[in-house]
């Protein structure tokens, strides 16, 4: 397709003129037949890229998500922006709404879907009666660091595409390393695949790491941040019942105005939350990390890790959701000794020994049910005829990497020198000079004036209003 | 009651008495499963308008906020499979019965589809309030595809220069009819134009209550709201309830099995007709006869059964007790249905 045709669609369907880099490279490959890896950083637009090509190739695009929460928020963005035949097929919809859905697949232009579903037979039979424009694994990198040992049908993505007929497929990630990009492409079967990377730095986030001596210290130090740089910020947590309870603390104790985010929390809940942030009516958001994957709130000044991310590649995508306006932002990752074991134990939770592996084949072979965690995903490999030793090999060698990742993340929490050159290190990207507005070094203070971002004084938290008045707001014209 | 241990836990205990009750029988009762058993376990623990009330609740939570109460001294096991409450949790109940927030209006949950009304209603809401702003790009409070189907539709029919107003009076009139308090809670709730609406955590803040009665509020006022539209049936808003009303409690085969039952008096001819086995016909009336107080439970089971019956569990005056041993040893010849559907008639004598 023309030049000329892409860009009409896009000032057509999106009011913009220009695309942002990477967009338009990926969107001509992909017209031209070309499955394509993209590595975008986050803020890029990733999610145009397909509807973009959706909305010029006929047939349905099929996206695999892997998060029921994200496929939510990208079903209403695409509602927001007009699309109504959009629907996400998911394992909260009754049986009757998922036949329904499945009838429906010929008019609709997008779906969205995880891999376990993807994989049910129903599911596979109407998509192969479905003509498919698209194929789009969003996030990934999931295939690489969930696949193995939490979400094993990632790795049966490589076969579904055949089943529903090998459609022109697009791999999106915000951050792959060299050796996760060849898993996707390998695991996806597309050893050819145009390779479109990104840089993944973004120089206008400040980098910061934070030592603290204690818990008591770092919660302290939390508010001080909270309170003295400029809003609106995200603070991630590693467990739910953190999540709450810190954002009750801030609550009660900054008069910022300050919600909890996880996945606890029912859709509504979520949607009001995330619309009260989008529209500045939030200072702080206290979340897990499903918080941010949908969200497009380009203003966003400071993201802090209360506990450590797991890896690397998840702390850039998470700071990321910062500073998407090129404004001056700041990441900070606090971090008190022994906080490595939180991602220790977390890490330990897909672990499985030798014996344990042993013990769950023979309940295999007993024809006993799948009950816990473990025995769910190893259930994937005995059914795809895996021996015993070929998955112990695959289980240590993912605890393996997973430890080598937890040791890169604490070369970038130690670092003497450029934090930034530590990171791109990691990515096997060139650092850039270390100036005074790219990273703190030990010992620095964090330079907030220089950055601009002072927070100015808080607002206060809204008085009540009557419930006459919000009826009048809601329903009357001009009130 | 321990700091933390939940105002779940807080609400369970007012489900229990002195007398021993299965606390999964009750889980499925607030879950909405409409097996015999759990039914009848409903009708004799006096909680079926609690049927389907809490529809998403998960067993782990039920498991854990029972086991808290235990642990706390309030309920304990008398036998396995059954809790009671202790003097202590009597006396903890009567207290809670004083402070929480309790449901008024929860037996209309067999009125109406509640969990889909709510839904329904308040996307309704969203689109009027944006299209009266004039906005037409916004996110929708559901993107559940049948709920948007259903509103549209609702939405092209009712659509006019005045529908914001119309609206605005009709909440108004209903939200005079409930506490300041409820009227909060059901305007800071709703999604609309520049207003992403207060979740349940932020108005518990706000009223000083805890998130959890802020959802029994709601759950209540969408009760309150059904039984109002049902009186103003001519409002926008009672359109959109009508089809969700539900002609009775009963499912809606189980109603077209006694329909059947009733012109031709035969289960045999029933189940032929139906293509269902006779289990399952039984299994049918059953459940009309729990959920239905107008059964005709004495002309199915004959006198002659009704004087059998009567004279064996004449001195037990406590129902649930009533064992089908007993039966079998007497007259082997009457089955558990018609054990279960004397038991039932029993229960609405009794009631």
């Amino acid at each position: 397709m023309q030049r000329e045709a892409i860009y009409q669609r896009l000032k057509a369907k999106y009011g913009f003129d220009e695309f942002r880099p990477g967009q338009y490279e990926v969107i001509s490959d992909l017209l031209a037949g070309e499955d394509v890896l993209a590595v975008l950083p986050t803020g890029t637009g990733k999610s145009l890229i397909y509807q973009l090509v959706g909305s010029l190739l006929p047939g349905l695009v099929v996206v695999i998500s892997p998060l029921i929460s994200l496929m939510q928020d990208q079903v209403a963005r695409l509602n927001y922006q007009g699309e109504k035949q959009v629907a996400a097929l998911t394992s909260q919809l009754d049986f009757g709404t998922r036949k329904s859905v499945l009838r429906q697949l010929p008019q609709l232009k997008f779906l969205f879907i995880s891999p376990e579903m993807l994989k049910q037979p129903r599911v596979l039979a109407a998509l192969q009666q479905t003509t498919i424009s698209l194929l789009v694994i969003d996030e990934a990198h999931c295939i690489s660091t969930w696949g193995p040992d939490f979400r094993p049908d990632y790795l049966s993505l490589g076969t579904l595409k055949q089943a529903i007929g090998n459609p022109l497929t697009l791999m999106l990630t915000a951050t792959a390393t060299a050796k996760v990009r060849q898993d996707i492409v390998t695991q996806l079967q597309v050893p050819a695949a145009k390779q479109v990377v990104y840089s993944v730095n973004r120089p206008n986030i400040y980098l910061a790491v934070e030592q603290v001596a204690s818990e008591a210290d770092k919660r302290e130090r939390l508010q001080q941040l909270v309170l003295a740089v400029k809003r609106p910020s995200i603070v991630y947590f590693s467990s739910k019942r953190q999540t709450d309870l810190i954002a009750e603390w801030l609550r009660s104790t900054t008069h910022l105005r300050v919600a909890a985010y996880h996945a606890g929390l029912t859709a509504e809940n979520r949607f009001k939350i995330q619309q009260q942030f989008m529209a500045g009516e939030l200072d702080v958001i206290c979340a897990t990390s499903a918080f941010g994957m949908g969200i497009d709130k380009a203003d966003i000044r400071q993201v802090i890790h209360y506990h450590l991310p797991t890896n690397l590649a998840d702390y850039v995508q998470e700071i990321g959701r910062a500073g998407r306006d090129g404004q001056p932002a700041l990441a900070v990752l606090l971090y008190a000794p022994g906080d490595e074991q939180l991602v220790r134990n977390l890490n330990n939770l897909t672990a499985a020994s030798p014996a344990e592996i042993q013990l769950d084949q023979q309940r295999f072979q007993q024809s006993q049910v799948a009950e816990t965690d473990l025995s769910l995903v190893l259930q994937y490999y005995w059914t795809h005829g895996y021996s015993v030793e070929q998955v112990t090999t695959q289980f240590e060698s993912r605890q393996r990497a997973k430890e080598a990742e937890l040791a890169q993340l604490l070369t970038y929490v130690q670092a003497k020198t450029c934090r930034r050159a530590v990171l791109m290190a990691y990515f096997n990207e060139p650092a850039p000079d270390h100036t005074p507005r790219c990273c703190q070094l030990s010992g620095e203070p964090l330079p907030l004036a220089q950055l601009g971002l002072t927070a100015s004084k808080a607002q206060s938290q809204a008085a009540t209003i009557p419930w006459q008045q919000i009826l009048a707001q809601l329903f009357l014209q001009n009130s | 009651m321990k700091e933390g241990a939940g105002l779940l836990a807080e609400y369970l205990l007012l489900l229990f008495t002195t007398a021993p009750r299965r606390p999964k029988a009750l889980f499925n009762v607030l879950r909405g499963k409409r097996t015999v058993s759990t039914l009848f376990a409903g009708l004799t623990t006096d909680s079926l308008s609690l049927l389907g009330s809490c529809h998403g609740i998960p067993l782990v939570s039920f498991e854990r906020a029972t086991e808290q109460l235990v642990s706390d001294g309030w309920l304990k096991t008398t036998q396995p499979g059954y809790l009671q409450l202790t003097i202590a949790g009597a006396a903890a109940q009567q207290r809670l019965k004083d402070t929480l927030y309790l449901p008024t209006a929860w037996e209309n949950y067999q009125a109406a589809d509640v969990r889909q009304f709510t839904a329904a209603s308040q996307l309704a809401l969203q689109v009027v309030s944006e299209a009266v702003h004039q906005q037409r790009r916004y996110y929708p409070i559901t993107t559940d595809r049948h709920i948007q189907w259903q509103v549209k539709q609702w939405f092209r029919q009712w659509q006019s220069p005045t529908l914001g107003q119309q609206i605005q009076q009709e909440l108004t009139a209903f939200l005079q009819t409930q506490t300041t308090e409820l009227a909060t809670v059901f305007s800071g709730s709703l999604t609309g134009f520049n207003f992403p609406g207060q979740t349940e955590q932020q108005l518990a803040t706000q009223l000083d209550r805890q998130p959890l009665e802020i959802v029994v509020m709601r759950k209540d006022l969408s009760c309150h709201w059904v039984a109002w539209l049902k009186q103003q049936p001519t409002t926008p808003l009672a359109a959109l309830l009508r089809p969700l009303l539900k002609v009775t409690p009963v499912s809606s085969s189980a109603w077209q099995t006694y329909q059947d039952y009733r012109a031709s008096q035969n289960l045999t001819l029933v189940a032929q007709r139906r293509k269902l086995k006779l289990s399952t016909v039984r299994e049918h009336l059953l459940e009309v006869a729990i959920l239905w107080p107008e059964f005709p439970a004495a002309e199915l089971l004959t006198p002659i059964r009704i004087q059998q019956l009567t004279g064996l569990f004449s001195e037990n005056p406590r129902i649930e007790t009533w064992r089908f041993d007993t039966v079998q040893a007497a007259f082997p010849e009457i089955d558990f249905f018609w054990f279960r559907l004397y038991q039932i008639m029993r229960c609405h004598d009794a009631a």
